[in-house]
């Protein structure tokens, strides 16, 4: 068994990928039509493009659950899941000098630096640069 | 405050309040970062540290999750495969990430990355080929719309 894919449900996924790769820098992967409103669509890290897939699904439109637990995580300031970063604070500074909003500024916490931004898509999202 | 800024301050706090500690794990992970390519051990990690090695074993197990043995081979992984993409011989990385036997780092390699240096080397050719024909199509296909 390998873990390839992790996925992250997003509210729309067309708004997601632009996120996705326009801000954060990925690169799309996978895109392929599933019914008239979704897409088997991934992105991957541009530096390990074989590396694993974040699955952009659009769970939150499609199952009423998916989009309370979403919104509870959100409302909660918890991260959906988390991206590593060679320096917090650099891709702090690119991020909000294109308007991304952060809910955690950068803070050391033990041997690692953290800092929370929104998506735009339903989610906290956490990067993590190792000390 | 969220929630979740709430427990980073209490984790904080409980978890990460010795500072000399951090200092100490820390300093040790970035020991082996520039020094990957040596004959590292615990001895010489604790002395460059000036504490016992069993403290310093528990403190970076406790801080890291794994030893410092654990994470020096993590990290000769991570870097052979750098050298391999660039191209590197398999005996060049072997030696450059601090292995003495080319033998005992296919082992190895094989046995974390579930394929050998040279399995692992063919597919970067493989794939690096595939990615200059895409990009070859995709400026052909620029030219064409031109």
């Amino acid at each position: 068994m390998k873990a390839r894919i992790i996925s992250i449900p997003v509210q729309d996924q067309e708004k997601a990928l632009s996120f996705y790769t326009g801000k954060l820098g990925f690169v799309k992967k996978i895109d392929i039509p599933l019914s008239e409103d979704s897409r088997w669509l991934t992105v991957v890290s541009k530096d390990e493009q074989d590396g694993p897939e974040v699955l952009l699904e659009p769970s939150p439109g499609h199952f009423e659950p998916a989009k309370i637990y979403q919104k509870a995580l959100f409302d909660a300031g918890i991260p959906y899941t988390q991206f590593d970063v060679d320096n917090v604070q650099q891709e702090y500074e690119r991020l909000v000098s294109t308007g991304v909003e952060f809910s955690i500024k950068p803070t050391e916490m033990g041997p690692v630096k953290i800092a929370v931004f929104n998506d735009t898509c339903g989610n906290n999202i956490q990067i993590v640069e190792m000390l | 405050m969220t929630f979740y800024e709430g427990e980073i301050k209490r984790i904080k706090n409980t978890v990460y309040s010795n500072q000399g500690q951090l200092d100490t794990v820390i300093g040790t992970r970035h020991h082996i970062n520039s020094n990957f390519d040596i004959d590292l051990n615990l001895n010489l990690l604790s002395h460059f540290r000036f504490v016992s090695k069993f403290h310093l074993l528990r403190l970076f197990k406790k801080y890291y999750g794994q030893t410092p043995k654990q994470y020096l081979t993590e990290t000769r992984i991570e870097k052979s495969k750098e050298y391999l993409k660039k191209g590197m011989s398999i005996t060049e990385t072997c030696f450059a990430i601090g292995f003495e036997s080319p033998c005992s780092f296919s082992t190895l390699f094989k046995n974390r990355t579930g394929r050998t240096p040279a399995e692992f080397k063919k597919e970067q050719l493989s794939q690096s080929r595939f990615n200059a024909d895409v990009e070859t199509l995709q400026l052909l296909n620029q030219k064409f719309k031109q």
